[in-house]
């Protein structure tokens, strides 16, 4: 069974970015459990060549928790074939009073519950607002 | 010219090595900040000896953590 079937895979990208940033932002949990909340234990993410495991994805709650930023996110188009997913987006951020935009393209694997168990994704941070482009809002 | 290296948790990004070399390039006397994020890594080129105090509070204020220095 795909993860994907229940909202379609663009509405999935959106909500996997978004819920995973409000959990941190909104509750007071322990960062590991979240992240085991949407992560799997042996989670791989590489993003522009950096590669993060649990434990850095755990420390990595720690400046996201102090600053706060705001997100937005687009999706534009995802593809899924069986527990693969391929996505561009857009993440419109408010952090440390800079609003910036970043277009992230990702080639992720996920379990049947919807957490992730690895991805590999390309960011580019735009200049400045992109134009409209509204396919997935959330 | 002194040149020190700390151990700092917490970057996964370039906007990481941004936020911390801003804060840390407001620190007086520092000329240059060098970011691996890969490593875990921090290098401040300064004109004069720098106090971990204040190391440590400037990558605190960006939200990260000093874990060690390394001199």
């Amino acid at each position: 069974m795909s993860p994907f079937n229940d909202t379609g895979p663009k509405q999935f990208i959106a909500d996997f970015y978004l819920s995973f940033h409000n959990d941190l932002l909104d509750s007071g949990e322990d960062p590991g459990v979240i992240i085991d909340r949407y992560h799997t234990a042996d989670v791989v993410q590489i993003a522009d060549g950096l590669r993060m495991d649990r434990e850095k994805l755990i420390a990595h709650t720690r400046p996201v928790r102090k600053n706060r930023p705001s997100l937005r996110v687009e999706v534009h188009d995802a593809l899924v074939d069986g527990e693969q997913i391929a996505a561009r987006s857009t993440l419109h951020v408010r952090y440390r009073k800079k609003t910036f935009a970043i277009d992230t393209y990702v080639f992720g694997r996920f379990t049947e519950d919807g957490r992730m168990r690895q991805a590999h994704m390309l960011t580019r941070t735009l200049p400045a607002e992109v134009p409209e482009e509204r396919e997935v809002s959330a | 010219m002194t040149e020190s290296s700390y151990s700092v948790s917490g970057m996964a990004c370039g906007h990481c090595a941004d936020f911390i070399t801003e804060e840390l390039e407001q620190l007086a006397g520092v000329t240059a900040v060098a970011v691996d994020v890969e490593c875990d890594t921090v290098t401040v080129t300064s004109d004069r000896d720098l106090d971990i105090a204040d190391v440590r509070a400037a990558v605190e204020e960006a939200g990260y953590e000093l874990i060690t220095a390394h001199g």
